[in-house]
Formats: structure tokens, sequence, C-alpha cells
């Protein structure tokens, strides 16, 4: 099967399995193909942040299996996951997604410079048309505190793109932006995911958000509880509250 | 502690090193306080000059006021640290209505506190210290029985001394909580402001001014010195004095300079990338904790080198064998003593260099969190931040080193120049070779905590930690 991410009947449970105990991920199956742009999407509390954590190899899980690009990472120890992490995930956060101490373009180059290695003419090249399709271009010797939100999270999404990771994890990416801000960046994710064919996981819990990508997943309880095709935000809507008014 | 300091100081943990600098400098002044009252009841009784009191007097004062000095640079610093990481949260005490000045009052009452609590405890443990110690060689001879005040008249005062510092530096270390806005408690993080042009040209020529004179005077001094002046010791003084406060006005403009360029020995790999750029990331501090170590470095530096150069010479006076064995006794003895009296600075700076850089390495728990989410190995995050103390301390210790050879050998040459060909000049080895051992022990001790520490908390809890 040709999935970079897959997940067979994960669970993670926080807490010592007594009365007090959360489970975060209950049963969770799914596989996400090579390329495209896949939303997993739930209320708080539903287990998105975990899932995120759990693929990303930076939380353990409790019983299941978890691949990323062929590497099971369940049964990878720290320093392991450290190096898959480097060489095949790509990262965007919420908040707080930039090394503060480094200036735009050394943020961009640091997953590189992590690895050891020089960069090729095409990574070279790479990299500055990301810069410049970014807006970057005449920023890259600024230092993340002298940029705006929007500016920032465009320097993470060029720092995620730059090695060509197998995936890229994006965790309420535009939960800090203002609306237009959100849309530039949504933007560029759904057209990272189409035009250069990179595999892009996003967390949120925003269905305008999820309106961007071709699949979305959603998690309710810890449960996969939804897997769609492309939809539109008051499609998305209606679903959530569909989920949440079940609930209550 | 009021809930006020409380809420924009945080845990009384974080007001520990100023509590103990506080002690090791009261505990200093209660033990200098005590041996001074011992020398100067024995000079009486003897019927020597009752100018011996008060010189004995000076000499534990300007001793007392280095610590204090010290201290001081280290209180600044701690506080300055402690307020950096909760910018946020002053930002957010001052969004729900406190206003900037009775926040900060309320720090440097909250620090004041600490300090006084600290400082008395210390001075007291220092006199009983000194006490017990005097009559325990009372009672073996080796001291004669003399009416001694237990209780030492300046002991009081000096305590209030390092209480009235620890307020006065926790007011400038204190500065950050004016610039904290109620906007920030919503935006991201804040940028260190940066010296005001005006005030960095007042800073800039004040510097240059002072080391100028300074190294005029300490030429001079040298100079007279070959002609057996006695002036020539004086003026050394005050060209040390004047050109050491210059470094010490000047320090901002320099030391950040100087740890980036110690810091780009270190390799260009990210962690040492990372560590660099972290050692230099506000030079206020940067500059702080290096100064600190640099004057105590300095200090032992000065008296080992100057005694160093005195051997030296006195080693080619025309003496017989044995004079020329008792005068080095003297000597070695008088530096001995003298380097004892002043290493106490070097460990409270020390103290404040480790308890600055635990604090930093904890403030930066979500940076760390997302290195390692970007792939550093839990190993390149320890090397990183032991870099980071490498490129501090390794800076304090060479300038130090430096300056304390220059002063030390210039005193040397003030003082008996006129009886010796050229320049007087002397390494004092074994003392460098501590000075050394001691960097290493104090990076090792800087970075060993806040690394593992660091490492002990996964990326997920990192990046979810509100520090």
């Amino acid at each position: 099967m040709d999935s970079l991410l897959s997940f067979s009947s994960v669970s993670k449970v926080y807490g010592d399995g007594g009365p007090g105990a959360v489970r975060a991920l209950d049963d969770v199956t799914v596989a996400v193909p090579r390329g495209g742009f896949t939303a997993v999407m739930g209320p708080s509390g539903s287990g998105k942040s975990t899932f995120m954590n759990v693929a990303a190899g930076l939380d353990d899980v409790t019983a299941g299996e978890v691949h990323v690009a062929g590497h099971p990472l369940h049964r990878l120890d720290d320093r392991a996951r450290t190096l898959l992490r480097r060489e095949q995930v790509g990262f965007v956060f919420q908040s707080f997604n930039l090394v503060p101490t480094l200036d735009v373009r050394e943020n961009v180059l640091l997953p590189f410079e992590l690895a050891g290695r020089r960069l090729r003419t095409d990574e070279h090249a790479w990299v500055e048309h990301l810069l410049e399709v970014l807006g970057l271009g005449d920023r890259v010797a600024h230092r993340p505190g002298e940029l705006s939100g929007g500016q920032q999270q465009r320097v993470a999404i060029a720092r995620a793109l730059a090695p060509r990771p197998a995936v890229v994890l994006a965790d309420e990416p535009t939960g800090n932006l203002d609306t237009r801000s959100s849309r530039e960046v949504l933007g560029l994710l759904r057209t990272a995911a189409r035009e250069y064919g990179q595999t892009i996981v996003m967390v949120s819990h925003d269905p305008v958000a999820a309106s961007y990508a071709d699949r979305v997943l959603v998690l309710a309880d810890g449960r996969l509880v939804g897997d769609h095709d492309a939809m539109t935000p008051q499609q998305i809507a209606e679903l959530l509250i569909g989920f949440e008014v079940g609930a209550a | 502690m009021t809930t006020r300091s409380a809420l924009v100081l945080g845990a009384r943990r974080e007001l520990g090193t100023v509590g103990l600098v506080a002690a090791m400098c009261g505990f200093y002044a209660g033990v200098l306080l005590v041996a001074s009252e011992t020398l100067r009841v024995n000079s009486e009784s003897v019927g020597d000059v009752s100018a011996i009191g008060l010189v004995l007097g000076v000499v534990a004062s300007v001793f007392i006021a280095v610590a204090v000095y010290v201290s001081a640079v280290v209180i600044v610093n701690g506080v300055d640290t402690v307020i950096a990481g909760r910018l946020k949260q002053i930002a957010l005490l001052r969004l729900l209505g406190a206003d900037a000045r009775s926040l900060r009052g309320a720090v440097v009452r909250g620090t004041t506190g600490v300090a006084a609590a600290g400082g008395t405890a210390g001075v007291l443990a220092g006199v009983l210290t000194g006490d017990v110690t005097r009559a325990a060689l009372v009672a073996a001879d080796r001291l004669p029985d003399g009416g001694y005040a237990l209780l030492p008249v300046l002991a009081l005062p000096a305590a209030a001394v390092v209480t009235l510092a620890a307020a006065g530096a926790a007011w400038v270390g204190s500065r950050a909580v004016l610039r904290a806005t109620p906007a920030q408690a919503l935006s991201g993080a804040s940028v260190p402001a940066p010296d005001s042009p005006r005030a960095g040209r007042l800073r800039r020529w004040l510097t240059v001014a002072l080391i100028g004179s300074g190294a005029l005077v300490l030429a001079g001094a040298a100079v007279l010195g070959e002609s057996g002046n006695a002036i020539g010791f004086l003026a050394a003084a005050l060209g040390a004095m004047l050109s050491g406060t210059g470094l010490l006005v000047g320090a901002r403009l320099v030391v950040p300079r100087l740890v980036s360029l110690v810091s780009r020995l270190l390799g260009t790999d990210p962690p040492s990338k990372v560590a660099a750029r972290n050692a230099v990331r506000d030079p206020g501090r940067t500059t702080r904790s290096t100064m600190g170590l640099v004057i105590g470095v300095t200090l032992v530096t000065t008296f080992a080198a100057g005694f160093a150069a005195l051997r030296v010479a006195a080693a080619s006076w025309d003496q017989t064998a044995a004079q020329a064995a008792q005068t080095d006794d003297i000597l070695r003895h008088t530096s001995t003593i003298m380097i004892c009296l002043v290493v106490v600075s070097s460990a409270i700076a020390a103290v404040g260099f480790v308890s600055t850089m635990s604090l930093g390495v904890i403030q930066r728990t979500r940076e760390i969190g997302l290195l390692r989410a970007l792939g550093f190995t839990s190993g390149q995050v320890r090397t990183m931040i032991t870099k980071e103390s490498v490129a501090l301390s390794a800076t304090a210790v060479g300038f130090g080193m430096g300056l304390g050879l220059a002063y030390g050998a210039l005193g040397a040459q003030s003082l008996v120049g006129f009886q010796n060909d050229g320049f007087v000049w002397g390494l004092p080895g074994p003392v460098l070779a501590g000075i050394a051992v001691a960097g290493v022990l104090l990076v090792l001790a800087a970075s060993w905590v806040p690394s593992s520490r660091a490492v002990a908390v996964t990326p997920v809890e990192a990046l979810r930690s509100s520090t």
C-alpha cells in the first residue's frame, strides 16, 4: 500500500488506566496516501492534537501501529524518531513556529543544517523559489520578532516544505491569524498539495480551514467517526454540529 | 511577600538566588569585620599607632564594598531574568488594570525583603563563625585574650548596606516592568528595546574618557615606579579604578561582541549556531552575567599576578639567602590571604551565573520543544546549552585574566620598579590554572542541571507549556 502515514488500531490513553484515564485516541485506523491535503476535524477534546503528536512521533501510542513513510514509528526509540522527524516530517504549528534567534533564511534552512548536509543546486533553487512565492524574498534577513503573524506562518510553511518531507503536519495553522492571513496560508497549503504533490495533514476545528482540503477526517471522543471527500464549509459545519448534538 | 509581588515575580524559588547571594555577601562581611576587629584590638594592645585601626577598617570596607557591588550586579541580573520570563503575565496584569509603577514597586519590595532576610542572616552567621573561631584560637593560646566586641560596630550597618544595595539592584533590574504594555498580553513575544541613541552616546563617551584617562594614569604610575616615587602605587590604584569603571560602563558595548566572537569558535553546526545566538540574545543580560565573573576573575588575577611579579622582582634583589627566603615567604603568605579575601566575590558571581543560565533555559522550554520537534536530538540540546555556557564563561575568564595580569604587573612595577631593570611582571601559574579549572567546573555546573531538565521534558509537554 502506498501510504505515507498509516494508523492501525491506534489507541492512546493518558493516565494509569483507572477510572480517571482519558482515551485520547480509541482504536483509530486510517491511511493517508501520497499526495493530497487531508484535514482532521473535531471539537476540542476529540483527540485531534493527540492524533498529530502521535503521527509526528512526539508522543508514544498505548496500542496499535503507526507507520510514517514505511517506518514503524511505534517501534523506534527517541533518537530514531527524532531522525525520522528530521528527514520525513515537516511541521507548522499554531504559534511559536520559528526559532527567535535565527533569521528567516536560517529558519528555513534549519532542517538541512540539522541533517548536516549542503544544499544541492536544485534544492537551493527550490528554497529560493519558495521564499519568493511565499512573498518573503525581501525579508530573508529579518528575525521572526520583526514579522507579522501571517509572515511568520509563511516562513514556517517554507521551512516545512523546503526539505520536501514525506508529510507536512499542520496543527491549527490558522489558529492565531486574521481572516486574510488565514486564507493566504490555507491557499498556500492547498497549492503545495496540488502543484508540488506534497502530502499535507492539517488538524483544525475551523470548517472554513477544512474546506480547503480534499479529504476530511472527523474525530469525536478519540474515535474516527467520519471520512469524507472535499466539502463546503457549510457542509462541514453541519456535520460537526450533528456530532455535537448527537453527543449531548 | 505580598500577593502582588508574587504575581509579578512568581515562585519564591526564582528569588532564591537573591537570598543566597545576599547571605554569602553578608557572611563575608561578618567574618571580615570580626577579623579586622580582632586585629585592631591586638595592634592597640601592643601599643601601636591608633591609625592602624582606621586602616584596617578601610581595607575591610573596600573588600566588603567589592563583594556588595558584585552581589548587586548579580541581583540586577536575577531580577531582570525573572521579569523577562514573566513579561506576558505582567502585561496581563497591566491589561487588567495594574499600573506599571506599583508593579515595579512590588518587585522592589519583594526582592528587598528576601535580600534583607538573607543579608542579615548572613552577617550574623559570619560574625558568629568569626567569634567562635576567635574563641577557639584564644583557648589554644594562638591569640591573646583581649576585650573583643562580640558584635562588631559595623555588623548591622553592613546588613543594612547589603539590603540597600539589593533594593537598588531590584530597582535597576525591574526596569523592564515599565516596558510591558497591556497590548503585549494579547500579542506575541516582546523584543527588548535597545539603548536610546543619546544614552548610547553618553555611555560611549564616558567609556572612552574613563579608560583613556585610566590608561594614562597607569602608564604614569609605571614610569613613577622606575624613579621610586611613593606616589606611583597610589597612581596605579587610581588608574586601575578609572579604567575599571570605564570597562564596567562600556562593558555593554564590548562584551556582547567579545562573546559572539568567542562563540563563533564553537562551530557552525545548528546547536553551536543557536547557542551562539542565545549567548548574546539579550545584550544587557549577557553583559551582566559576564561582568560579575570578569570582576571576580580580575581581582583574583590582579593580586596573584601582582604578588608573582613582586616575588620575581624580590628574587633579583641584593640580599642574603635567609633574607630572600623570608621575603619570599612573607609575599607568598600575603598573596594567599589576599586571594582568599577576593575569591568570595568570584564565588558570588559564579552563583549568579549558574542561576541566570538555569532560569534562561527554563524560560526557553517551548523553544527547546520546537527544536526537538524539528529534529534536534537530546544530545544536541545538551550540546547547545553547554556551548552557550562555554561562550559566556570563557569570555569572562579570558577577559578577567588578561585584565588582572595587566593590573597586577602595573601595580608591582609602580611599587618596586626602581629596584629592578625593566618592567616588573610575573605569571602566577598555579592561580591561573586554578581559575581555568574553576571555569570548567562552572560551565559544567551551569549547563548540567538545566540541560538535564530540558531533555527530560518531552517535546509535546514543552510545546504545550506556557512559559
